[in-house]
């Protein structure tokens, strides 16, 4: 049974996690009164990419040749281990948030060494620029996870997310509302989007991520680009099962009630791709030497929600 | 100022300055400072080949004297000896001039302080100069390796970013090279001239009416301007009184080119410059139907046939009320963007103190257009020097002082609604009658101007006896722009350059003729 909803949980973020690009992209069309691209489209782009040749500089290393398959694998971990359809399932020892920071940071930094290897310009710049974003999420990233353990008493996401679940909404959303929008600015910043990145920009000198990835074509581009869904997908859901814990699985309800989960859980990207399509077409995106203002509020914002956890631990 | 005086001050009391003035080679640079120094900026430099007749090259330098014309200072130069000393050492502006007249003639700049190839890359042979008379236009050429040197910054932590020609997105070549500390901008040399044409050396030996076409397509988003400075050039040339419609409507053919590539900028600086999508998007919206209004007017997207030798395209009554009705349309839906633009702080704080040119700067580098004017040097050639229609429509130049991108976007804004205003103006009070005349060529050279969208363009046409172009020098506005990137980008951070370059918008094309 468990193992059951585990896999089910793997393979929906596997199979629905271009659709969250999609359905981002069709949004902010909507939003420049354009009819835009239809949301399968992320889909086609990956298949077309697996069937294309590479072009590989000759002056890269295997570093070039690992980093897809690296990144990819976090991705796909990472979609295993945080909870998107239901709680309860995974041993807390898999899901813990230390764990997850770790190997959301490990295919950052592959992403890194793979946009060094080439020696090309933007690539080096994409990764500078890569890591020093890195060196300042990263704080506000664990802040948030561990205000929201500190929370639940259990480090694990799949505990966290259960505690949400379990508990009425007023109880708990409110008094994590500024963990939770630290929380929004830290998944912006961690998946390349406004204000921090633009992912739909072809100047070159003002990229990150594309940047990195730049040197990518064919295949490993495809494996790229579905990692970065993934990781989308997987963030995006974690967030909206923390803001709007409802309709989640749990081992005990039986597998009857496994429809309703996904169509909660499609529902959920939806509103997700929705807030990141609105936020990206209401605002601008920030001056490069001004991230650090943007990761101190989210930084500060964590601090406060786990400031705030402990006093009402000791009332 | 007027140009008399100009020239007394200068010691020159017996010249008119109608035509050029021929001035020793040895004082030559001196006059041009002093004229500077007087007020009057240097404009324009060219060269012409005149071995044939004298065994000499003619080097010119244009200065500005608003609002009474032109003066033009020439000097003599020996065919064997090929040297004259350099205006740079004290006009900044004749920098790139004094290059290019290098690699077309091989005219020697003494004491230039950057004396290095500009036009020519690095697989252009020594001593290639292709606008000698005696250079025929289908040579072919060897290929060649002589250094192209780009200025570098040496020392700890100093990266060098080499940046194209080829780009992303649908663009012209240009190739960029930053010198920068983490993303802090050392310093910034553009590496142009990818799009060589060879537009004056094709038009020579053509009738003016034959060489139309090619200056309507120097750059492909200012035909109009192009070729109104190009024919007013060749009408004053022949002697030309072009009828009083035919002025009207190429101040609105002006306008309407202006107002669309104004609209388009704001909506490429604030939507693509900073990722404010909206305002790209819907900027672009409003770029198409105004094309398609220029398509229906004109039978071209671009306005391409809109000026015509010793006229303009005429259009019925009802096409005014096409234009009129439009240009409401697009007046409400401007205002409603510029709105929303102005309240996003966001977008705001992108612009404010990105990339700005001081007053000085401009000056000294003769810059043009909006980047000059919004770094409050008021020049207009509409104001300045009218030309076809302008003199009597009181044209308002638009200037900010803060020299940033902010005040480039600003200048637009304030442009396309002093445009709305001339072109109701104009369409108003349209004089009725004939909107062409003809032009019979004879011999005979003058400069022709116009305020193009992007800045001033100015051209000098020589005809022969039989009214065949004997040499066409043009001066485009992105010419000289392009060289304040290096003072514009210094400072900045690399992600901000990309809106510093929207903020100008210069085209490669046009200054690589």
């Amino acid at each position: 049974m468990m193992y059951v909803l585990i896999f089910l949980q793997w393979i929906c973020v596997l199979a629905l996690a271009p659709l969250t690009v999609g359905i981002v992209r069709k949004m902010k069309a909507h939003y420049q009164n354009r009819e835009g691209a239809s949301i399968l489209l992320p889909y086609w782009t990956i298949l077309s990419l697996m069937r294309k040749e590479m072009t590989i500089t000759r002056h890269s290393s295997w570093v070039f040749r690992v980093v897809p398959f690296v990144v990819l694998a976090t991705a796909v971990c990472l979609a295993l281990l945080v909870p998107s359809i239901a709680y309860g399932i995974l041993p807390h020892a898999a899901s813990n948030i230390f764990l997850i920071g770790a190997i959301a940071a490990l295919g950052s930094v592959f992403l890194v060494l793979g946009g060094m290897d080439t020696s090309s310009t933007f690539g080096h710049m994409g990764s500078s620029r890569e890591m020093t974003l890195a060196a300042l999420v990263e704080p506000a990233f664990y802040l948030v996870l561990s205000t929201l353990g500190l929370l639940a008493g259990v480090w694990s996401l799949d505990g966290i997310v259960g505690y949400f679940a379990m508990s009425p909404w007023s109880a708990v959303v409110p008094v994590a509302s500024i963990t939770l929008l630290a929380l929004l600015a830290v998944i912006l910043a961690e998946n390349a989007r406004y204000p921090v990145d633009n992912p739909a920009t072809h100047l070159e000198l003002t990229m990150v991520h594309e940047a990195m990835i730049l040197e990518y074509s064919g295949p490993y581009l495809a494996m790229l680009e579905y990692a970065a869904a993934i990781k989308l997908t997987v963030m995006l859901v974690l967030f909206m099962n923390l803001v709007l814990p409802f309709g989640l699985l749990h081992p005990a309800f039986g597998l009857a009630l496994i429809p309703v989960a996904l169509m909660v859980f499609v529902a959920k990207l939806t509103l997700g791709g929705l807030l990141v399509a609105t936020i990206e077409s209401t605002i601008v995106k920030m001056r490069f030497y001004r991230m650090q203002e943007y990761m101190s509020v989210a930084a500060i914002g964590a601090l406060i929600g786990f400031i705030l956890v402990l006093i009402g631990h000791t009332l | 100022m007027d140009i008399r005086s100009l020239l007394s001050d200068i010691g020159l009391t017996s010249a008119t300055g109608e035509a050029a003035v021929l001035v020793p080679v040895a004082s030559f640079a001196d006059m041009a400072h002093q004229c500077v120094a007087a007020g009057a900026p240097l404009v324009f430099m060219y060269a012409t080949d005149e071995r044939a007749a004298h065994k000499t090259y003619g080097v010119h330098a244009v200065f500005s004297v608003a609002v009474s014309g032109f003066l033009t200072l020439k000097c003599d130069v020996s065919a064997e000896d090929r040297t004259y000393p350099s205006l740079t050492r004290t006009i900044m502006a004749a920098h790139w001039y004094e290059r290019l007249m290098h690699d077309q003639f091989g005219i020697v700049a003494q004491g230039h302080p950057d004396w290095r190839r500009l036009i020519h890359h690095e697989n252009i042979p020594e001593g290639t100069y292709p606008l000698r008379k005696d250079f025929a236009v289908d040579t072919q050429l060897a290929h060649a390796q002589v250094p192209y040197p780009m200025h570098a910054v040496e020392g700890t932590g100093i990266y060098e970013i080499p940046v194209g020609p080829i780009h992303a997105g649908i663009i012209e070549p240009g190739h960029f090279r930053f010198n920068v500390r983490g993303e802090r901008i050392l310093s910034l040399e553009g590496k142009l001239f990818f799009t060589h044409k060879g537009i004056e050396k094709l038009v020579e030996g053509k009738l003016p009416a034959q060489a139309l076409p090619f200056i309507e397509r120097i750059s492909g988003d200012m035909p109009v301007a192009h070729t109104l400075a190009f024919a007013e050039a060749v009408e004053r040339a022949c002697r030309t009184v072009v009828p009083k419609r035919a002025r009207a409507l190429r101040v609105v053919w002006s306008e309407l080119e202006r107002i669309t590539m104004h609209i388009f900028d704001i909506g490429n600086i604030a939507g693509n410059g900073t990722g404010f999508t909206f305002m790209a998007a819907q900027g672009f919206r409003m770029v198409e139907e105004l094309r398609r209004l220029h398509d229906s007017l004109t039978g071209h997207r671009f306005l391409r046939g809109a000026i015509t030798l010793g006229g303009a395209h005429d259009i019925s009554a009802e096409a005014v009320m096409d234009i009129l009705n439009s240009l409401k349309k697009t007046e409400k839906d401007l205002q409603a963007i510029l709105d929303i633009a102005f309240a996003s702080d966001g977008l705001m704080e992108r612009f404010e103190t990105t990339g700005v040119l001081s007053r000085e700067a401009a000056i000294d580098y003769g810059a043009r257009g909006v980047a000059a004017r919004a770094s409050g040097v008021g020049i207009d050639m509409r104001r300045d020097h009218p030309y076809a229609g302008y003199a009597d429509l009181g044209v308002l130049v638009a200037t900010e002082s803060s020299g940033d991108v902010a005040a480039r976007f600003k200048v637009r804004a304030r442009e396309v609604a002093e445009s709305l205003r001339i072109i109701r103006s104009c369409l108003e009070k349209l004089p009725e009658g004939e909107a062409q005349t003809a032009v019979v060529v004879r011999e005979g050279e003058a400069l022709g101007w116009a305020e193009s969208w992007r800045g001033a363009i100015i051209d000098w046409v020589r005809l022969d006896e039989g009214g065949r172009i004997d040499r066409c020098a043009i001066s485009d506005p992105s010419f000289m722009n392009w060289a304040l990137f290096g003072e514009i980008g210094p400072g900045n951070i690399v992600p901000d350059f990309p809106l510093c370059n929207k903020s100008l918008n210069l085209s490669y094309s046009g200054t690589d003729l």
